[in-house]
């Protein structure tokens, strides 16, 4: 999750580094650092986000340089453990982003020869290891330090001896070449050159490249030249604003009636009754499918939970909804099997992990995903964007809310295919697809109410969310949301699990949001309901405008507006997000950037 | 000496032939813009070259690689951000010193450059018809004494061409420029400065050709067509008529039965006839079709694209990769014969012709039998459906079914 | 020259209830853009660079509407408490560092007005129009080009020219704006007065095109003299068999089907769906994301965003806010009439249909009587005939 870049060309590399590293930011943020070498290396790096290590930064001259912005994995966050790290003599310069597994015994050896380290990381060994091998070449030195580590890594690495180039490794985690003119890029990310230049060259894993102000050579751990295509970028970059809300995070909860439109734009006829997709994946979801696996990690794997209900309600087709870390463990898959994985950065690295088993396994896969031209777009069969707009607060609201509609949409074209669906029942859902964007803003509308009620919660130890049916993965989201942006211990569980178990828990210190939903579920609710209360907790009820009887069960109410039974799952999203919100921010909560987590997991 | 091209720029006046191609890169009596500056600039005895760009870059270096077609070389520097001409000029400062410095989509002549080339600060005038376009210049006998942004009343007809000698000391302006009120760094405002310290020589040019909008391409191909050679590469067939000078490209087959008054241009690989007309300054481009029955008049038609069958296409650009249906015709004349006005995005615009087809841009197709008015500007990969009528601006990716 | 304005963009505007309870009044759509983005494309215009927006009331939505915008440099200063117009213009004295234009963000002018304005040479000057019904408004009396006084809203008819409210200003305008303060004085015309009590020339430019929105049906005439700078601009996918007349504008991912009539102006927003059979008459605006279903004929109307009318729909002189779901067999009727409206009754001039404010929902075969204006998120339910104004949130059975 660590954001990487190196420069060499005829641009102060200076300018070229912040700016980059600015662009990388959302990747990890507790520490920056540069490496520039004018004549001699020189280093800077600083505990704090790039906005304000950029100020202190001095004017170093020079035209090739490495930067490098931060999300411990292993050390503490100390100025000595940011990167880049320094070999002894202070010459050769690496930054890294990725888990040395074998990281003791190699700083062991390394002691046992004079290496005096300065960090607690895990990334140091490597400038260290890379000094040992030195003989005056330095891309055999690489090679060397490089066959001894085991992990995962994409490392950068600047040496004054030979100050004209800067050498890249990439394995299991992102490393892009950017080909410019007179000058070269290598980055984790696309978006920190892509102002400079839109030609990139993919590196596998396995590859090694040197660049120079003019040439790029790519080869393998043999040494062996390795003939790579240069791809064009067709997309741009848009930044986003805060526009006047106080969080990142407030404003892409509100953002939501927007981006349900933006998710159906192009894709949901209501006059013509029809679901459209792009060619390839219509052909993806046509009549051989016998069962569907959703694979993804965190709040997509929520939604993959929800999807399961929705395709399985409207097209009875088998789906199996895994974590995309466990994937590769268990599982039988066959070549009729449809896998979905949901990233929305198209990064993650856990799901492209299981995207690659899928593959592997014969498994046609399609992909969904709020990044075009991200990883995952390249790799699978065939795609569906989520066009919520970039998303910069570390809780994901708006893409959850849009993988769920991308989802229903998916289970919607697939009935119309597999004709399981009646021209009723489909104007009915189109219908309500179309009503989702009032729906929301009424929810948005009931902030203040949803405030009233995080004040009972804000000084709680620990909160459960409960529900039954569709609503069970609601609650796992909403204790996820509370938890990452709030620190309260929260937990969801599906609400007929509670007495087997969990119940022990229960004390009046300990409220319980209950999912409410007037179907089939809806009596044992509230049997459930009487339970929880009989043992002393404080019962909220996240419940419909038309149901009269919850006042009498629960203690508090939220309520959400509907006139569907398959889709109320959007607005009871947005009420579980802004209880989130609300209670972080009453907890004075750094809601934009929680501690200890990053927006895209790139390590696994 | 170096000649420094200022390629950036995306052109937004030149939609909808802009939206897949920077404006360096139009097509003129069959080659790039840039391509015409750099063969005058060549003839004028430069031969390393730093083209800036930016917009759709790739295109230049798809086209111009390094060089070697031409026996030049060629860098090209990415500037990054559309922050003015000044902004642009100051990237290659690590690789000039004494340099030429020319727009590189204003097309300029051999002789002109090779005046602007010789020793010490050169700035290029030209005398136009209507100086509200453009930034005029105040002279202190044979040097400039100001130039100012374009003014409603200009006191002058002579204008700033685009083109300049610099020596090294024009980045150190550069550095003091602050930025202008529309948000860029201009390179006249690092001038104005520079000529408080130096000197700076008014060079009169006798060529200029400037364009602005779609339509000015058909002028500047009309007059590059006028001074063409005639030349054939390719095959030309028992019973064509040939009239006035045309242009053939290597592998182009010509039908019998086709009538060509030229000047014409065409391309290399491209297929002509049997039984078409083609009228004067008509550019056809490399590997297209003009099939039978079909009459092309003072049009330019951009590399593989296809007037195949029962065309009519006048006073018109289509772009690149271009199909018209059977039978698609385009209309370029008004019946009560006044000047045709067009939108361009979004704003109406009087473009000064009485004849003007359409402009078409790239990956379009039209289907059998349909129309196009006067004056409509289609974007680029638009499908325009059978019998279906085309008229006033039509976004990219639209469908008229 | 001048170059800098300042924009009051910070007011509520009740009389414009319901739409302006879930937006600021300059952030209402007449051709399909916030009247705020009219206003910076005049300012645009007329030369100046940089403009200072003060905002207040429900702010987010201009600054989220505005985020990409580049073609003006925009700084917000805001009035956290609406106290009056000088108050609101205090706000942005921090950035003026010369002489300035000082406008409002809900104001249709022309650009030509503004650059007169700033070619002028003296130190106040004032754009005034001449009105047929002044007494609505701040009232010019006018001596050589020289302001003797302005009347806010006289009761008697008195004079013809009433000052639109658009200034050039010297900084020294500032001290004069706390000193009236302190002396309980918040309306910028009331601070002008007293400058000009003490001597000073105000002098007066006659405005060539000025519009104010005050009252919902503003919007449709408002909408209708905007409307006519459109173009034919044609994105999205039109069928066979769709008649487009006159300049029609129609955006991205939007559907025409086949049968439709439309005649321009007429503005179409992205990701709509229109028809079939559906006629669409001049000086008509439909947001984005809007559903029409067959055989519904609407003019002279504003739509806004996320609308969705059901066929045999009759939608004339009409605003319909956003997200309203309006049933099948809908029509309103036509016609001058007397409108209650903030206690008063104001006779109208020009013919006025319906006016529905954002998410209400109106059942099958309503009427609804000209001129009356049906609130925020009501719920009507079919064959009703709608006679009285009906407040947001309420239930017609």
């Amino acid at each position: 999750m660590c954001g990487i870049i190196g420069y060499v060309g005829y641009r102060d590399a200076r300018t070229v580094l912040i700016e980059s590293l600015k662009r990388l930011d959302y990747r990890g943020y507790d520490s920056a650092g540069v490496a520039i070498i004018d004549k001699k290396l020189k280093i800077y790096k600083e505990v704090g986000e790039i906005a304000q290590v950029e100020k202190q930064i001095p004017l170093l001259k020079g035209t090739t340089g490495i930067g490098h912005t931060r999300w411990a994995t292993h050390g503490a966050v100390t100025k000595e453990n940011a990167h880049p790290h320094l070999s002894c003599d202070k010459k050769i310069a690496i930054i890294h982003n990725g888990i040395i597994e074998n990281f003791t015994k190699l700083k062991e050896e390394l002691k046992k020869k004079g290496h005096i380290f300065r960090s607690q990381t895990d990334s140091e060994i490597i400038a260290h290891l890379i000094d040992e091998a030195y003989k005056g070449n330095l891309e055999n030195a690489v090679i060397a330090a490089v066959k001894k580590i085991q992990g995962s890594y994409a490392i950068v690495v600047v040496s004054e001896d030979e100050p004209n180039k800067v050498i890249g490794v990439r394995k299991e985690s992102p490393l892009v070449i950017g080909v410019g003119d007179s000058e070269n890029f290598l980055a984790s990310d696309i978006t920190a050159f892509l102002k400079y230049t839109n030609r990139v060259m993919f590196l596998n894993d396995g590859e090694l490249c040197t660049i120079t102000k003019d040439t790029i050579s790519v080869y393998d751990i043999n040494k062996k030249p390795i003939k790579k295509k240069e791809e064009l970028i067709t997309w741009d970059i848009k930044d986003a604003e805060k526009s006047g809300f106080p969080h990142f995070m407030l404003k892409e909860i509100y953002d939501q009636p927007d981006t349900v439109n933006q998710v159906l734009r192009g894709r949901l006829s209501e006059i013509e009754e029809t679901v459209t997709f792009p060619e390839n994946v219509e052909h993806l979801l046509n009549n051989d499918i016998t069962s569907i696996q959703i694979v993804a990690c965190g709040t997509s794997f929520y939604a993959g939970l929800v999807g399961k209900y929705l395709i399985e309600q409207l097209t009875n087709i088998p789906v199996f909804t895994e974590l995309a870390s466990e994937y590769r463990y268990f599982g039988t898959r066959n070549e009729s099997s449809l896998v979905i994985a949901i990233t929305q950065s198209g990064e993650t690295a856990d799901t492209l992990a299981a995207l690659r088993e899928a593959q592997a396994s014969g498994c046609k896969t399609l992909v969904i995903t709020n990044a075009i031209g991200s990883t995952a777009t390249r790799i699978t069969d065939g795609y569906i964007l989520q066009q919520s707009g970039p998303e910069i607060g570390v809780a994901a609201t708006k893409t959850f809310t849009s993988q769920l509609i991308v989802l229903l949409l998916i289970a919607l074209k697939i009935a119309i295919i597999q004709k399981k669906i009646g021209s009723d029942e489909l104007y009915n859902t189109i219908f309500n697809l179309k009503e989702l964007p009032r729906h929301a803003r009424e929810v948005l509308e009931r902030s203040d109410d949803i405030l009233t009620i995080a004040k009972h919660l804000k000084n709680a130890k620990s909160i459960f969310f409960i529900g039954r049916g569709i609503n069970y993965p609601l609650s796992l989201e909403g204790a996820l949301k509370l938890k990452e942006i709030s620190y309260i211990h929260a937990e969801g569980f599906a609400a007929g699990e509670l007495k087997h178990g969990p119940f022990a828990l229960l004390t009046k210190d300990t409220p319980v949001v209950a999912i409410v939903t007037q179907d089939p579920t809806y009596e044992k609710m509230l049997a459930n309901i009487g339970e929880i209360k009989a043992r002393g907790s404080p019962v909220i009820a996240i419940a419909e405008d038309k149901d009269t009887e919850i006042e009498n069960h629960a203690d508090y109410v939220l309520r959400f507006p509907t006139s569907s039974q398959i889709l109320p799952s959007i607005q009871i999203t947005i009420v579980l997000q802004l209880l989130a919100y609300h209670v972080a921010n009453l907890r004075k909560c750094p809601i934009d950037k929680p501690r200890n987590l990053a927006k895209s997991v790139t390590v696994e | 000496m170096k000649c420094v091209i200022l390629a950036a720029g995306e052109g937004k006046r030149m939609h909808p032939l802009t939206y897949t191609r920077p404006k360096v890169m139009l097509p003129i009596a069959g080659k790039p813009i840039l391509e015409w500056n750099l063969l005058n600039a060549r003839a004028a005895g430069i031969k390393e070259f730093i083209f800036i760009v930016n917009y759709k870059s790739e295109m230049v270096r798809e086209y111009f690689a390094d060089g070697k077609q031409w026996k030049v070389h060629i860098t090209y520097i990415n500037q990054g951000e559309p922050l003015g001409t000044a902004h642009a000029i100051a990237t290659v400062e690590p690789f000039v010193s004494d340099c030429i410095v020319l727009c590189g989509d204003t097309i300029f002549g051999v002789n002109d450059i090779k005046k602007i080339a010789q020793k010490g600060n050169k700035i290029g005038l030209i005398d136009v018809e209507d100086a509200t376009e453009y930034g005029i210049v105040e002279l202190k006998g044979k040097q400039i004494k100001k130039i100012y942004e374009k003014m409603e009343k200009p006191f002058t007809t002579l204008t700033n061409a685009g083109i300049y000698h610099f020596n090294k000391h024009i980045f150190d302006y550069i550095r003091k420029t602050e930025k202008s009120l529309r948000g860029e760094y201009e390179i006249t405002d690092s001038i104005n400065m520079l000529i408080t310290k130096e000197p700076m020589e008014a060079i009169f040019l006798k060529e200029w050709r400037d364009v602005v909008y779609p339509w000015h391409l058909l002028d500047a191909n009309e007059e590059l067509l006028k001074k063409m050679k005639p030349r054939n590469l390719g095959i030309i067939e028992k019973n064509v008529t040939v009239k006035g000078t045309i242009v053939v490209g290597k592998d182009t087959v010509i039908r019998s039965g086709s009538y060509i008054e030229g000047p014409v241009v065409i391309g290399s690989n491209s297929k002509i006839g049997p039984n078409c007309y083609l009228r004067p300054y008509t550019t056809i481009g490399n590997h297209c079709h003009i099939g039978n029955a079909c009459e092309v008049k003072n049009s330019i038609i951009m590399d593989y694209s296809n007037v195949p069958h029962l065309n009519y296409v006048g006073d018109s650009i289509i772009g690149q990769h271009c199909n018209l249906g059977a039978g698609t015709t385009v209309a370029n004349l008004r019946f009560d014969k006044n000047i045709i006005p067009v939108v361009l995005n979004g704003k109406k615009i009087n473009s000064k012709r009485r004849k003007l087809g359409t402009i078409m841009g790239d990956d379009t197709q039209t289907g059998i039998n349909s129309v196009i008015n006067v004056g409509t500007m289609i974007g680029n990969n638009v499908f325009i459906g059978l019998g279906a009528l085309a008229k006033g601006e039509i976004k990219p990716d639209a469908k008229i079914l | 020259m001048t170059k800098k304005a300042v924009i009051l963009a910070a007011g509520e505007g009740k009389r414009l209830r319901p739409f302006t309870e879930t937006m600021p009044k300059v952030m209402l759509p007449v051709a399909n853009k916030p009247l705020l983005e009219h206003v910076f494309d005049a300012v645009k215009k007329s030369g100046i660079t940089e403009v200072i927006v003060v905002v207040g009331y429900k702010k987010e939505v201009i600054m989220e509407y505005f985020k990409d915008y580049t073609d003006i440099k925009i700084t917000y200063v805001t009035q956290d408490r609406q106290l009056g117009t000088a108050h609101a213009l205090l706000q942005a004295e921090p950035y003026i560092k010369d002489s300035f234009i000082v406008l409002a963000g809900d104001n249709i002018i022309d650009s030509k007005s503004i650059e007169a304005l700033m070619k002028d040479q003296s130190d106040y000057s004032l754009l005034i129009k001449e009105h047929p019904h002044p007494s609505k408004y701040g009232v010019v009396f006018v001596e050589q080009h020289s302001i003797r006084r302005i009347v806010e809203k006289p009761k008697e008819d008195v004079g013809k020219y009433i000052s639109t409210g658009i200034y050039k200003l010297p900084k020294s305008v500032f001290k004069d704006i706390k000193q009236c303060s302190s002396e309980g004085i918040h309306a910028l015309s009331a601070v002008i007065q007293s400058i000009i009590d003490k001597g000073a020339h105000i002098n007066t430019i006659l405005a060539k095109a000025w519009m104010d929105v005050v009252y919902p049906w503003d919007l449709i005439t408002v909408n209708e003299a905007m409307i006519q700078e459109t173009t034919a601009s044609t994105s999205g996918v039109i069928e066979k068999g769709v008649t487009l007349k006159g300049p029609v504008s129609i955006g991205k991912d939007t559907k025409i089907y086949a049968g439709c009539y439309i005649v321009g102006p007429v503005i179409i927003g992205d990701g709509c769906e229109i028809g079939p059979n559906t006629c669409i008459f001049p000086s008509t605006t439909i947001g984005n994301n809007t559903v029409i279903h067959p055989f519904s004929d609407i003019r002279s109307s504003v739509l806004m965003d996320d609308t969705h009318i059901s066929s045999n729909s009759h939608i004339s002189h009409s605003v319909i806010g956003k997200g309203c779901i309006i049933g099948d067999n809908f029509s309103t009727i036509t016609g001058k009439t007397i409108i209650e409206i903030d206690d008063e009754f104001k006779k109208l001039e020009t013919p006025i249909g319906a006016m529905i404010g954002q998410d209400s929902i109106i059942e099958s075969h309503v009427v609804v009587d000209p001129g009356k204006i049906i609130g925020r998120k009501c719920i009507i339910s079919p064959l009703n005939h709608i006679t009285k104004n009906i407040a947001s949130e309420s239930k017609v059975i």
